[in-house]
């Protein structure tokens, strides 16, 4: 499609409704200084990422009976087991609860019980194609209890056989991905900061949080929200809608001159495509919510429903790389965050986010992971956010990561940075169990059978182009004037009728 | 018993004390047992009527306006099923996987077409006066019954959220009729006027027979309502002035449309009077409903506790502002409802080649875009 300038809403018609005063020109940016900063808010970076995957609750699993899995992952159990190593110094640098023994051993097993099985079967039709020909009473009553015997044993074996093959699948399935090398092992104090932009802003005048200004310039509505939905949830009224539209707009702009199809999604999906893309709808703490009734959960993230869009497909090689930008709603339960007392817009139920999605080739994840961080920053940077950016470590990636980005904004009225946005490669994670494959193209000379080469599984990423909860938490605190008003970026104004100030209303 | 009294009289008074206070008690057991079935069957008794609106079923629904007439085509028209896959703007396949049937992804220029939809009609409202919101999309289940709704009847339309007592929204009336719950406003604050963003569930129960495909009846889409509260005395005028703003909205984007004024059999138990939109959409041959503008009077607010305190000219009562309160009235409109918008866009506008051309008011809001061109295969 040819490439759309989103100029969202023209200046006509801000100035009707809001009554601001006429902007002077001699606001510029506030001045910078360097400034002791407390520790970067961490709880819950996993809000933006793909959550740890819990091991299973196989909770009765005593007699080894596995619950019949409703999809399979598709696992290299022999390259697991050639690199068993390697398998498991990630398992443990990542803290995961996968169980690499209990897989090599299920793996044996299964192979062979699999070659007693093939070998039985090799008799049995043995036993049949004797019986083809001509025989004496007693020798063909002879072969029919030898068959007998054997499809018992057959039976029996096969039975074995899915047993063992489910109870192996649920324990592969909780191995994490592996590692990129580069990546810091430990915990979130080991996470490296790969980039700095900006400074922190200086106030010459005490600094409100987003909740203090967002209440007087009447902007948002939490009591409301809590009567009629409960905690941490809100209205965004007046000129925050307009904020809202207008990141989004701009944000959907930028990304489309990146070539990124843009797309909306549906927001309620099947339960298995919540697990297939590496979260855990039913688990304790589960931050999911599941319509009653059904199998269908609400969305937290648009990576759910757009992995699932090419689920169980093989795509030609030609058509990669698949770039999205994908607008939805997204619901977390926020389970275990009960105690954290930040109020306002840190962390809610419900927020609009627009999300950027990559399906390539093998080879070109690294470089496209790079891509999808390079232009975070740059859409930061051009709202003017002093922020960070963090290579993750092992112990706070996701089970799908293979390495994950983090950038972290100065929030001034929180008085610390905060995620804003996550950007993670998982290889052949999703693909593995949203059956992704594609075709590689065939050099016409050494292959007759045209495009039947074996295929391979893509590899996914996916990052955030922006939340807008936090965005506008960055952009009220970090924008905020003596007086409470706001100054508007520049980039947005365009995309909001050329608003270029919230200011507080008169009571 | 509280005077100076013979022990025989005390006692005597102690034993009718006694049976007064067991007879009390069994009665006031009574009356709250009545009370509550009262209760629960009034609140089945619907809202009265406009003594205009046509009684019966939907044949006897009347036109008030007509505007426009249907396009005409020197060519064979398509549906914006057809028309959208050939531009590549829609995917229900992917989505009949991922989520089910009746669930798609809009992509590309219908992605712009959205946002320049929801953009465009915003300004239109805030011009008129109404504060834009965006709404919780979780709610309460009671805020769902107080505003009218059913969320646990069979063949609900509400999706309900397991292991709780909250519902996802099938429009933004609940959570804007919410906002104001159990308050006193002051008469100085209204009309308050709302035109609130958000998206829409519903589960259809009860629809799938119903064999048309595409974005005439789907789980989830995006709406932008009007919602109104006022005094008693203004509900009818401001009944008028919202669907006079629906009008102008679609009248500018060229569609041609008819306004119904809905039949009693076909209120909702909520509205004292409702006018539909029905807007002529070629492809599917026929006329489909792209709004509904509904006055509720007090139906909602006496189960939302809405009211207001009218002002006391200052003579008559020295009590400052105590006079008594009363029930505002509501009203809810659509403004702007995607995927019934986008059908008829597509369909009314569909070029001989398959293209769509975008109607003049939009362009400003989608970056200028002219026409959505059916993509090289």
């Amino acid at each position: 499609m040819q490439t759309v300038k989103l100029a969202a809403i023209p200046a006509a018609f801000s100035s009707s409704c809001f009554m601001f005063r006429p902007v002077t020109k001699t606001l510029g940016l506030i001045s910078r200084r360097n400034h002791s900063q407390k520790p970067p808010f961490r709880l819950l970076a996993r809000a933006f990422s793909a959550p740890a995957l819990q091991t299973i609750d196989t909770t009765d699993n005593k007699g080894g009976v596995a619950v019949k899995p409703q999809w399979k992952a598709a696992i290299d159990f022999k390259w697991i087991r050639d690199n068993k190593e390697a398998v498991s110094a990630n398992i443990r640098n990542r803290n995961s609860n996968a169980n690499l023994e209990l897989v090599l051993e299920l793996y044996e097993k299964m192979l062979n019980v699999q070659k007693e099985v093939d070998r039985l079967r090799e008799e049995r039709n043995a036993v049949a194609n004797k019986m083809k020909g001509k025989l004496e009473p007693s020798e063909r009553q002879k072969l029919i209890e030898e068959g007998k015997n054997l499809k018992e044993g057959l039976v029996t074996l096969e039975e074995d056989l899915v047993k063992l093959t489910d109870e192996l699948q649920q324990e592969a399935q909780c191995i994490p991905n592996m590692t990129h090398p580069d990546v810091p092992v430990g915990g979130e104090d080991c996470s490296i900061i790969r980039k700095t932009v900006g400074n922190p802003s200086v106030f010459n005048f005490p600094v409100k949080d987003h909740f203090q200004l967002g209440k007087a310039l009447d902007i948002f509505d939490f009591d409301a929200a809590a009567e009629v939905s409960g905690s941490k949830f809100y209205y965004l009224k007046n000129e925050a809608v307009m904020l809202e539209m207008g990141l989004i707009n701009w944000t959907l702009s930028e990304v489309i001159k990146r070539g990124f199809t843009p797309l909306t999604t549906p927001e309620i999906v099947r339960s298995s495509v919540v697990e297939k893309c590496g979260f855990q709808p039913r688990g304790a703490n589960t931050q999911v919510y599941s319509i009653e009734g059904t199998d269908q959960c609400l969305i937290g993230t648009a990576e759910i429903p757009v992995g699932g869009i090419h689920m169980d497909s093989i795509l030609s090689e030609s058509l990669l790389p698949l770039k999205y930008a994908a607008f939805s709603h997204c619901f977390r339960t926020e389970a275990g965050a009960a105690g954290t007392a930040t109020r306002g817009l840190y962390r809610v139920h419900q927020f609009s986010k627009l999300e950027m999605f990559i399906f390539c080739q093998p080879e070109e994840s690294d470089s496209y992971h790079e891509e999808l961080i390079r232009i975070e920053e740059d859409l930061y940077s051009s709202l003017g956010l002093h922020f960070k950016t963090v290579d993750m470590a092992t112990e706070d990636l996701g089970a799908p990561a293979y390495r994950k980005f983090d950038v972290e904004a100065w929030m001034p009225g929180l008085g610390r940075y905060g995620e804003i946005s996550s950007a993670s490669n998982c290889t052949d994670y999703q693909s593995r169990r949203l059956g992704i494959r594609y075709r590689p193209s065939q050099p016409s000379s050494t292959n007759t059978k045209k495009g039947k080469g074996p295929t391979r599984f893509v590899h996914t990423l996916n990052a955030t182009a922006c939340a807008i909860p936090r965005m506008i938490i960055c952009l009220l605190e970090n924008y905020q004037q003596e007086d409470g008003s706001v100054i508007i970026p520049e980039p947005l104004r365009p995309f909001m009728g050329g608003l270029e100030r919230i200011s507080p209303k008169c009571s | 018993m509280k005077g100076k009294l013979e022990p025989s009289e005390r006692q005597k008074l102690i034993e009718e004390g006694k049976n007064l206070k067991e007879g009390l008690v069994t009665l006031e057991e009574d009356l709250v047992k009545l009370t509550d079935e009262l209760q629960q069957e009034a609140q089945c008794i619907p809202n009265m009527t406009h003594p205009d609106v046509p009684v019966g079923g939907e044949d006897c629904s009347i036109i008030r306006k007509t505007v426009g007439n249907p396009s005409v085509f020197n060519f064979p028209v398509k549906d914006h099923f057809q028309l959208g896959k050939a531009l590549d703007i829609f995917d229900f396949d992917a989505a009949a996987e991922v989520s089910g049937s009746k669930f798609y992804y809009l992509k590309n220029e219908a992605v712009m077409l959205e946002m320049g939809l929801i953009n465009w009609t915003l300004s239109e409202v805030i011009k008129r006066g109404f504060t834009p919101l965006t709404t919780p999309e979780i709610v309460r289940s009671s805020v769902v019954e107080k505003c009218g709704f059913q969320p646990r009847g069979a063949n609900t339309q509400v999706y309900s959220i397991e292991g709780t007592d909250q519902c996802l929204i099938g429009t933004a009336e609940i959570p804007v009729g919410g906002i104001h719950m159990d308050s006193i406003l002051s008469e100085s604050l209204l009309p308050l006027k709302y035109a609130a963003f958000s998206h829409c569930f519903r589960t259809e129960a009860g629809a799938a027979g119903t064999a048309t495909r595409g974005l005439y009846r789907v789980h989830q889409f995006s709406k932008l309502e009007m919602f109104i509260f006022c005094q008693p005395e203004e509900s009818d005028s401001y009944h008028e002035e919202l669907i006079r703003i629906e009008e102008d909205l679609y009248s500018s984007l060229g569609l041609h449309f008819k306004t119904v004024d809905m039949a009693t059999e076909d209120l909702g138990a909520p509205a004292y009077r409702k006018f539909d939109v029905e807007a002529w959409m070629p492809g599917l041959g026929r006329y489909g409903e792209i709004s509904s503008a509904s006055n509720c009077t007090d139906y909602q607010s006496r189960r939302l506790g809405i009211r207001y305190r009218p002002s006391q000219p200052s003579s008559t009562n020295t009590k400052k502002g105590k006079g008594p309160t009363r029930f505002v009235h509501t009203l809810n409109a659509t403004a702007c409802a995607i995927p019934r918008m986008i059908i008829c866009l597509l369909e009314n506008y569909q070029q001989e080649d398959g293209s769509v051309i975008i109607p003049e008011p939009l362009r400003p809001f989608m970056g200028g875009l002219e026409r959505i061109s059916p993509k090289c295969s």
